[in-house]
């Protein structure tokens, strides 16, 4: 109870919004390997994730990049179309995720 | 019989004929009255015998002609609704491919059940689509299924009349159902439901198809005792009759019979015939008569071909097809057709042939933009097409480009499928082509074994991924091996036994880890010890950050951490185990949130003790990174406990630039012995001293050196004594900083420092001297030290230091030094809420309001009277709530008390009190809480219970919530479970989104959305703000389109959406578009507040951007001189389009539009578009062009020609502007004069300008120059002029 208190009265550690890119329509033959491989060439990436279902051992589609700088996002960004894996029929599209915080990774990962 | 048909001529000619075969018989019977019969050669709709391809075009019609409304109660408007939705389904899925999906009617089916009493229509819609419809099902599967529905409605009340006879006997054509037509009618008489003329047809039809000429000579006398006409589909089903009796001849003539009775054979006919000899093989005949329709006027369609090729195939004769491939013309409205029939000739097992018309379809191939085939592989997946025939169509569909990855996606397909045989030949077929094969291709696999612990399918995807040469990861074992056992440890084991255990030492790791996620510390600790495999201490960092969060023994924790700093296995390697724990220690404690470091405090501060004993040390710099880790977390007094370990023979040997202390120790002996000054040396030690936590140190060279001592070198003693919880040196060196320099002043910080330290120790005089201190020399208080004032007492509070917090509290307020707070009195109340003294906390909580009017904890006060059942203290706290702030704060404190502690039936009771009102930001306070404290459960409720609340803003509380909930995930989780959102909800998360410009995020939201809820939509202000992002985004058609729905939903967009969106237009040279939207908010512009000018602005900038520039100047001129003006020309403002002209360097526009201006000014007095392209032009810096607009260029002939133009603000200050620019004194001066003479209240701008001027000329300047920048008066004007469009 005190503990809530504290945090429900004033406490709520601001996150910063980090260069976090949210990527959609990946196909289902890359993984975060071929995500980071293919993200790589904007710059460095912290973390990637894709979440995988595991009732069905498919993932959904997205995943989320997070990038050392802005910089790099904004490099990401600049692309319309990603193709991975050689997929083309529908490009992988990313964008910026402006209110990414802490709290959201570990609710990711654990999804 | 065929002799006897050689006669039929003569013998209809006769009248009589007793010879007759049945069927002629009864057909020249009927025959007198065919040409009076009402029968549409044009309508082919009838049934023909396996007529399976053409039923997708006339599938809406057919239901649609159907007056469904007529037969339902007008009552019943739910189920029409319903039928509505169900029609838009299936309809739409027709239209999109030709086809239904299995699951979709399924679907449709399930909802159509549970909707209560389905009506006829729907009963009717759901029959239809058991036939053709369903090509990937087997023939038998899809009358199954019409049996199951007809069956299932039944039960559930539907009435079945004479249509849903006929449909079920259509559908039974159309699956070649083998069923007795007399049974069928006898059950039809059973029912009391009488046969009528297409029941009769298809009778025939279904004797015929079984070649039962006989049986459908029965069925025709019945239609000729009963007076029906006969119709060309009769005609049809008798040729496929008697050609599958075996009797080609007899089907040929009767085309002759009909011509006789006055039919001419139509399409039907021909096709049935064409069918009869494919299904022969006899491709001679079919190209013969297929001649001979192309020369009559007949027409036969791609489908009717396609059918062709079917009665081919399935009669054994594929050979033949590609013979009538070359036919067919490709119309692309075919395709669904041609799909269609691919499909059903897979389910056939006829891949082959479908395979063959798949590659003959006109796809485009060069875009390269879709993949066409993609339905045939998952098709032939599904019905289990071989291996290699499926390898085989990738390699060609690949080859002839249709398809980029058609190896790939047939894997999905299996993997969806999960047929391991078919994944594992594709595999190794990637593998050949020399793609990667990876793995999470075998996850899918997995994890339908996992579903069923089925530990021998796990072993056999185990030993498939080695022959493939995959290699299973940690991911593939923690998720999906290790839950298909009982317990981790008898996994390995078991995949000894099968000989899939990896050689390398990955099983380990994820058996380490899952051991670690669960806080199996000891586990984790034998492991290592016992461990053999060469493991880098990376890969095991997240899974011991994960363990020891999750245990709370600190001896395996610091164990374990000396362990792999000690031993050899772990972390030798550089850059060695010094800085992999100090990275480890830091991210352990990243990974902590700041509660939970708060509340492991102690024993955090056990663990760095226990590792300094073990001799573990950290580098420096990651010191400083857990430094500040704790300093944002409000915990800095575990700083020093950290600092013990940090390595300092790293620092000597590294940072050569910082003096270490030894040195600068030895120097200060030095410069002491020459008698030197050592002031600077010794504050320089003392930091040095003070970075090292070396507290013991640093107070005796103080002690030492105390003379010597200087300001700065105390206030970092003093925080240091702070830091090490050490207050009775703080407080002596702060009295000895005060003697040394009273009015010395210390940072904010280390003021709060010491109240801590000090209020922890009891010396709570001093402390509130401390505070004295700060009001008396005006600290900077800024909100974190307010912050770090609540964390004190807050802190005290949980101690049960009673007197300390009532003190501090008091001297705080008594001071000033913060204004009084829920927040800062709340540890008043905590005091009590820990002891459990809720008499005592209450008490506090309402003399808190009598002194500083506020209520702090209210809430957690009454949460813990209701869980303890005081009822008397409740009516208490209520009263004394209901009588100071009314009895709505009342009712809401007492709901937002039972919501939390569950109490939802009272929370109910509660908030249906009549007259309660929704209350903004006391529903925030509370949405805001529970998201703080993850309460998912509680806010659901909340949502719930407030869905009535009178004047409950239910859009802004859905919205506060997902903004303050993570939305986007919640949505993602929402549509994982499949839980469908309401409208609203999915409303404001779209609008959310669009507000944080993650456009493709909300238009995922959307998609989902319209998919789930029937007539989805958004409100006025989420249109606004999608018109607005499409624009942006460039998306005009679709914002175009989402301005339609707004409108349509007689919503009114913002001013702001629609102009963007018509301005967008404009720069595109859309005129359509612009003229579109002009007449969908014709009336409405005054609601929007959108002016007749942005149209015709725009019209013409879209005109100019066509080239059409004459148009665009004679539109205008013809509006402006007309003489029935719409707006007057004091109003027609182009300031818009004279901008963007300019702006966009249309040159030939500009001049045109400068000549347009001119000649409306001098021949008509319309001044104000000279006027307007004046000022643009001096705003975009063309002083010449300005000037030559005026042809005169003087000031004199301007004001002559616009007169009025002078005594407006905006032309003046520019006009000024110019001469400024030009330096030309005198105009300037002119100007000024004429002003002045006119009485014209000048702007600041203006006379800073002239000012300016005057001065650079040496002239005197005969007012005061305004003081200020240009800047400033032009932000100043700006403002005062408001924002003009």
């Amino acid at each position: 109870m005190a503990a809530s208190a504290v945090r429900g009265a004033m406490a709520l550690r601001t996150s910063a919004s980090r260069p976090v890119a949210f990527v959609r329509k990946i196909p289902w033959t890359a993984a975060s390997s071929e995500l980071r491989e293919h993200f790589a060439q904007f710059g460095h990436i912290r973390k990637c994730i894709i979440p995988f279902d595991k009732e069905t051992g498919f993932h959904r589609g997205m995943g989320w990049i997070q990038f050392s700088s802005e910089e790099e996002l904004q490099n990401a960004l600049q692309q319309e179309n990603h193709i991975i894996d050689g997929v083309k029929s529908e490009g992988t599209q990313c964008e910026h995720v402006l209110w990414w915080s802490q709290p959201v990774w570990i609710h990711i990962l654990f999804l | 019989m065929a002799a006897l048909l050689r006669s039929a001529r003569w013998l209809l000619r006769a009248g009589a004929a007793p010879r007759l075969p049945l069927s002629l018989r009864l057909l020249a019977g009927g025959a007198s009255r065919l040409h009076a019969a009402p029968f549409l050669p044009a309508a082919r709709a009838g049934p023909v015998a396996g007529g399976l391809l053409s039923q997708a075009r006339l599938y809406a019609i057919a239901v649609e002609k159907k007056n469904y409304l007529q037969e339902e109660p007008s009552s019943h408007r739910k189920n029409a609704s319903q039928f509505d939705w169900a029609l838009m389904r299936l309809d739409n899925s027709v239209r999109r491919t030709g086809r239904i999906p299995k699951t979709l009617l399924q679907k449709v089916f399930d909802n159509t059940c549970h909707s209560g009493s389905p009506g006829g229509n729907q009963a009717l819609l759901l029959l239809r689509s058991c036939g053709s419809l369903l090509p990937e099902l087997q023939l038998s599967e899809r009358t199954e299924f019409a049996h199951r529905i007809w069956d299932k409605l039944q039960k559930l009340g539907t009435v079945y009349d004479v249509s849903h006879y006929n449909a079920l006997l259509k559908v039974y054509l159309q699956n070649e159902y083998k069923f007795s037509p007399t049974d069928f009618l006898a059950k039809m008489e059973e029912a009391n439901i009488q046969p009528n003329r297409v029941t009769y047809q298809r009778l025939i039809a279904a004797y015929c198809n079984v070649g039962d000429i006989e049986g459908a000579s029965k069925i025709l006398g019945f239609m000729k005792t009963k007076d029906l006409p006969i119709t060309e589909a009769v005609f049809s089903a008798l040729v496929t009759g008697h050609a599958r009796a075996g009797d080609i001849e007899n089907a040929e003539n009767i085309l002759t019979v009909m011509r006789e009775a006055g039919i001419e054979p139509g399409p039907d006919t021909y096709l049935a015939l064409l069918n009869a000899y494919a299904e022969k093989g006899d491709i001679d005949h079919v190209k013969q008569t297929l001649e001979k329709v192309k020369k009559s006027d007949l027409y036969l369609m791609d489908r009717d071909l396609l059918q062709i090729i079917f009665s081919f195939s399935k009669a054994g004769y594929s050979q033949y097809v590609p013979e009538i491939l070359e036919k067919i013309t490709y119309e692309r409205r075919y395709i669904p057709d041609a799909m269609n029939l691919i499909l059903l000739l897979v389910t056939e097992k006829l891949e082959d042939t479908a395979f063959q018309i798949l590659l003959a379809c006109p796809v485009s191939r060069e875009d390269n933009l879709n993949d066409f085939g993609s339905f045939f592989l998952r098709h032939c997946v599904t019905m289990n097409t071989p291996a290699e025939k499926l390898q085989d169509y990738c390699k060609q569909l690949k080859e002839s480009q249709m398809h980029t990855s058609p190896l790939q996606f047939t894997l999905h397909c299996a993997l969806q499928a999960n047929k391991t045989d078919l994944a594992k030949a594709l595999m190794k077929a990637l593998k050949e082509e020399g793609f990667p094969v990876r793995t999470h291709y075998f996850w899918p696999l997995l994890a339908g074994h996992q579903k069923e612990k089925n530990v021998q399918g796990i072993i056999e995807v185990l030993k498939a991924m080695n022959e493939v040469g995959v290699n299973p990861d940690q991911e593939t074992y923690i998720n999906y091996v290790f839950p298909s056992f009982d317990s981790v440890r008898s996994v390995r084991g078991v995949l000894q036994e099968n000989g899939c255990l990896p050689e390398n030492n990955v099983f380990s790791q994820a058996e380490f880890r899952s051991e670690a996620v669960t806080g199996n510390l000891s586990y984790v600790l034998s492991f290592l010890e016992s461990n053999t495999l060469p493991f880098s201490f990376a890969s095991l960092r997240g899974s011991l950050i994960l363990g020891f969060r999750r245990s709370m023994d600190i001896n395996l924790w610091s164990k374990i951490t000396e362990l792999l700093y000690k031993d050899g296995r772990y972390c030798q390697e550089p850059p060695g185990p010094t800085e992999a724990v100090g990275y480890f220690l830091y991210n352990l404690i990243d990974s902590m949130s700041d509660s939970e470091v708060q509340a492991k405090e102690e024993r955090l501060r056990q663990y760095f003790h226990q590792l300094k004993e073990m001799n573990v040390k950290i580098p420096e710099n990651i010191y400083r990174g857990i430094r500040n880790l704790l300093d944002s977390y409000h915990v800095p007094e575990l700083i020093k406990d950290v600092n013990m370990l940090v390595d300092r023979e790293k620092i000597d040997s590294r940072k050569t630039t910082q003096l270490t202390s030894s040195v600068l120790e030895s120097t200060l002996e030095k410069l002491k012995a020459e008698n030197q000054p050592i002031g600077d040396v010794l504050k320089q030690l003392i930091l040095v001293l003070c970075s090292e936590e070396n507290m013991q140190k640093a107070l005796e060279l103080k002690a030492k050196y105390e003379s010597d001592m200087v300001v700065g070198g105390y206030a970092a003693l003093i925080n240091l004594c702070c830091r090490h919880d050490n207050a009775e040196d703080a407080l002596n060196l702060k009295q000895e900083f005060d003697r040394l320099d009273p009015s010395a002043v210390l940072d904010t910080s280390k003021y709060v420092g010491l109240v801590k330290v000090l209020g922890k120790h009891g010396k709570l005089q001093d402390a509130i001297n401390i505070l004295k201190e700060m009001k008396e020399k005006d600290v900077l208080i800024k909100d974190a030290t307010v912050l770090s004032f609540f964390h004190i007492l807050n802190g005290a509070a949980l101690r049960g230091e009673t007197e300390t917090v009532k003190q501090l509290h008091k001297a705080i307020m008594t001071l000033g030094l913060a204004k009084p707070s829920t927040a800062l009195s709340s540890p008043l109340v905590t005091l009590y809420l820990e002891k459990d003294d809720l008499s005592a906390a209450l008490e506090v909580t309402i003399d808190c309001y009598e002194k500083y009017k506020v209520l702090p904890r209210i809430h957690d006060v009454l949460c813990k009277l209701i869980e303890k059942g005081e009822t008397d203290l409740i009516q208490k706290a209520m009263n004394f709530v209901s009588q100071e702030q009314g009895e709505m704060t009342m009712l809401y404190d007492l709901f937002f008390a039972f919501l939390q502690t569950g109490n939802y039936k009272e929370a109910k009771k509660i908030i249906e009190t009549p007259g309660i009102r929704a209350r903004s930001s006391r529903l925030q306070w509370f949405c805001d809480r529970c998201i703080s404290s993850n309460q998912v459960e509680t806010l659901e409720k909340l949502v719930e219970l407030t869905q009535k609340l009178f004047e409950c803003d239910r859009d802004q509380l859905y919205y506060s919530l997902l903004k303050l909930y993570n939305a986007y995930s919640i949505f993602l989780k929402a549509h994982k479970q499949n839980i469908v959102l309401n409208n609203e909800t999915y409303g404001s998360l779209i609008k959310l989104l669009l507000e944080k410009d993650s456009f493709l995020q909300a238009m995922q939201v959307k998609d989902v959305a319209e998919t789930h809820i029937k007539g989805f939509t958004l409100n006025d202000a989420a249109n606004s703000l999608l018109i607005i992002t499409q624009v942006r985004r460039d998306y005009l058609k679709e914002a175009l389109k989402t301005l339609k729905t707004a409108l349509d939903l007689e919503q009114t967009p913002s001013r702001i959406a629609v102009t963007r969106l018509i301005q967008a237009c404009a720069l595109k040279g859309d005129v359509e578009s612009i003229q579109e939207i002009q007449k969908m908010v014709n009336g409405l512009e005054d609601s929007i507040g959108l002016s007749n000018m942005v149209f015709i602005n725009n019209i013409a900038l879209a005109q100019i951007k066509n080239n059409n520039i004459d148009v665009a100047i004679e539109n205008i001129e013809n509006m402006l001189t007309s003489g029935n003006e719409t707006v007057k020309p004091q109003y027609f403002g182009l300031t818009y389009l004279f901008r963007k002209v300019i702006e966009e360097q249309l040159e030939p526009a500009v001049e045109k539009i400068s000549i347009m201006a001119e000649r409306l000014a001098n021949q008509f007095a319309v001044y104000k578009p000279v006027t307007d392209l004046f000022l643009q032009l001096l705003d975009s810096g063309k002083v010449d062009d300005a000037r030559a607009l005026l042809q005169a260029s003087t000031l004199k002939s301007l004001l002559e020609l616009i007169p009025e133009l002078i005594e407006k603000e905006e032309a003046y200050t520019s006009i000024m502007k110019s001469y400024v620019l030009d330096k030309d004194a005198a105009s300037a001066k002119a100007l000024y004069e004429n002003l002045t003479a006119r009485n014209i209240k000048l702007n600041d701008l203006f006379l800073k300008r002239y000012a300016v001027l005057l001065k650079n000329a040496g002239e005197p300047v005969p007012f005061t120059e305004p003081p200020e920048s240009f800047e400033f008066y032009a932000k100043q004007l700006k403002e005062s002029r408001g924002n003009p469009l």
